[in-house]
């Protein structure tokens, strides 16, 4: 039967489909709700591609067969939430120092601890700051509908070649839970060439991958490594998306599926003529630190909306370097409607007489 | 012991808004409507979300409880064999797939020592998995298996959410009506939102049920 234009997909399965049309060859993982739709979808794909699924018997099983599989230069992916994603953050740092690229997945629940399975954004700093242990960092990127949990699959594994870095996709439990008409897009045909790649070294040295340096200055040479390629991504990668920044005396700074419930509260505040504007951080790490800055030079005021207990608003308050005051409104186990946070707006706007 | 009417199918089809919407429609005739939600999978977008407004209906809502409701451990709620054996009108929700089907393999022969089930495959062809025939073929064996019951029919509730257009619903519900005639099974009903009802029932007549959508977000 002849493939429909568009489909209905749930925001897991399209991650999942963007992977496989990105040239994903394996997937290594252990199920948690509210990610288990992507491992169940690429159990089932697999097969029929020639692909690899493994079920492994742990966290840390798992993402060491990313390791092992992103050394060969195939396209290599896991997907987990919160717990599973501590789990798994010293095999993270692993791949950050042996500049293995790979997808990681973190389809977010609300913690500390088990927490709940309700969607969250607590796993901000965990996902920016690296996690485990060591001087590095990991891009993070961001999606705000089902269309781009595709779309940033695939751009994920673009970057990850491109800077040889772990790439993680952080979105809230819903957006990966929710269904959206999607277009697929077209399969990854060409791919960079890696010549650091463990694929066989017959008439050559082999290559070999590492992160032990026990000499002190070599330790230290390839952390100067490191920075200098973070300093690269920082400067080429940042992205957000504004919205109605120019004149903005109050700036809302929010990011994932909560972005478009703020959107809708900065739109009726508008329309109730409060000048206010709305940045979205669509990559994490970098943070889009010359987005704020710019929004900074005439904005009164920024507030900071996330589904946590306040993690973002550090970096926003980086950003501004005490130029502006930033305050924070945040929930955890549910998602604040866009008239909560629009009386947050408005609240803010008299008191600051804006 | 009246009827159970039962709706299953794959992840996303639709499920749990037909249910709803069946269990409501069913409220209007009947006293002693009973909307049993048994997605013991995850709590994202389940029927008890809108407890409040069966409710105000008079329909009784067997669903996980406390904070079990906020769960993903599988927990029949206790009183649904006491409620299987009573004379009462039941609509059952189960997850998709066939771990969603599961829990009915469980309450099977109480299922079927009541008067009469009707067990309805839900398709939208719209979805993953729900293209082909053979993949749709290959669902029904296993919820049937897990259910350890046989479908009596299939509810074609082909759509795109927001970007369903009349087209969307006239080429999906043919693809479903095709899918039916090779699975043998009799499409029972055509679900559509109220603004393609008009339109649907005058061409397909009495077969077309209105749903309304209570499950998704405002702010979507």
């Amino acid at each position: 039967m002849k493939q429909m234009e568009k489909i209905l997909m749930k925001g897991n399965e399209a991650l999942a489909e963007g992977a496989l049309s990105a040239g994903c060859k394996a997937f290594f993982g252990y199920p948690i709700t509210p990610s288990s739709e992507i491992a169940e979808y690429m159990a089932r794909k697999f097969p029929l591609l020639g692909g690899t699924f493994v079920q492994a018997e742990s966290e840390l099983a798992a993402i060491s067969m990313v390791y092992g599989g992103a050394s060969t230069g195939a396209r290599v992916m896991t997907a987990s939430s919160g717990p599973g994603i501590s789990l798994k953050s010293e095999g993270i740092s692993f791949l950050a120092e042996a500049e293995l690229p790979c997808l990681i997945v973190n389809i977010s629940r609300g913690g500390p601890g088990l927490g709940g399975i309700q969607p969250a954004q607590s796993d901000y700093f965990q996902a920016t700051r690296g996690g485990g242990h060591g001087d590095y960092n990991i891009m993070v990127l961001a999606p705000s509908s089902v269309q781009e949990m595709l779309d940033f699959a695939m751009e994920g594994f673009d970057l990850a070649d491109q800077y040889r870095i772990p790439v993680m996709v952080m979105a809230e439990g819903t957006l990966g839970q929710m269904m959206e008409p999607i277009t697929p897009r077209a399969k990854v045909t060409q791919f960079q060439a890696k010549p650091w790649a463990t694929d066989g070294c017959k008439g050559r040295q082999p290559n070999v991958v590492n992160t032990l340096h026990l000499s002190p200055e070599f330790l230290e040479y390839r952390n100067k490594v490191l920075q200098e390629k973070y300093k690269l991504i920082k400067a080429n990668e940042q992205k957000a998306e504004t919205y109605r920044t120019e004149d903005a005396d109050l700036v809302v700074v929010a990011f994932g599926l909560m972005s478009r419930i703020v959107r809708k509260a900065v739109m009726t505040a508008r329309e109730q003529g409060y000048k206010v504007g709305l940045i979205r951080p669509v990559t994490l790490w970098p943070f889009p630190v010359d987005a704020v800055r710019e929004a900074a030079a005439q904005a009164k005021l920024f507030l900071s909306v996330e589904i946590s207990m306040g993690q973002m608003v550090e970096d926003v308050r980086l950003a501004v370097e005490g130029r502006v005051p930033v305050e924070f409104y945040g929930r955890i186990g549910m998602i604040p409607s866009p008239e909560e946070i629009g009386r947050q707006i408005i609240q803010l706007a008299q008191r600051e007489g804006l | 012991m009246g009827k159970v009417v039962i709706f299953a199918g794959g992840f996303g089809s639709g499920k749990s808004e037909i249910a709803l919407n069946q269990a409501l429609l069913l409220a209007r005739d009947f006293e002693d409507v009973i909307l049993a939600d048994l997605d013991l999978v995850n709590p994202y977008f389940a029927s008890r979300d809108v407890r409040p407004i069966l409710e105000d209906a008079g329909i009784r809502l067997v669903a996980p409880s406390g904070e079990l409701s906020f769960g993903d451990v599988p927990s029949i709620p206790g009183e649904i064999i006491g409620l299987l054996r009573q004379e009462n009108i039941m609509v059952i929700d189960v997850a998709g797939d066939e771990v969603g089907s599961a829990v009915l393999g469980y309450l099977s022969k109480y299922i079927l020592a009541r008067q009469g089930y009707e067990f309805f495959l839900v398709l939208n062809p719209y979805r993953p998995f729900a293209q082909e025939v053979q993949s749709v073929r290959d669902l029904r064996m296993q919820l049937e298996k897990a259910a350890n019951l046989e479908f009596t029919g299939i509810v074609s509730n082909p759509n795109l959410l927001g970007e369903t257009t009349a087209d969307i619903v006239r080429r999906g519900h043919q693809q479903v009506a095709d899918m039916a005639m090779s699975l043998s099974l009799p499409v029972a009903n055509l679900t559509v939102t109220k603004e393609f009802y008009p339109e649907m029932a005058a061409k397909f007549g009495g077969q077309v049920r209105e749903i309304n959508l209570y499950l998704k977000p405002q702010w979507l």
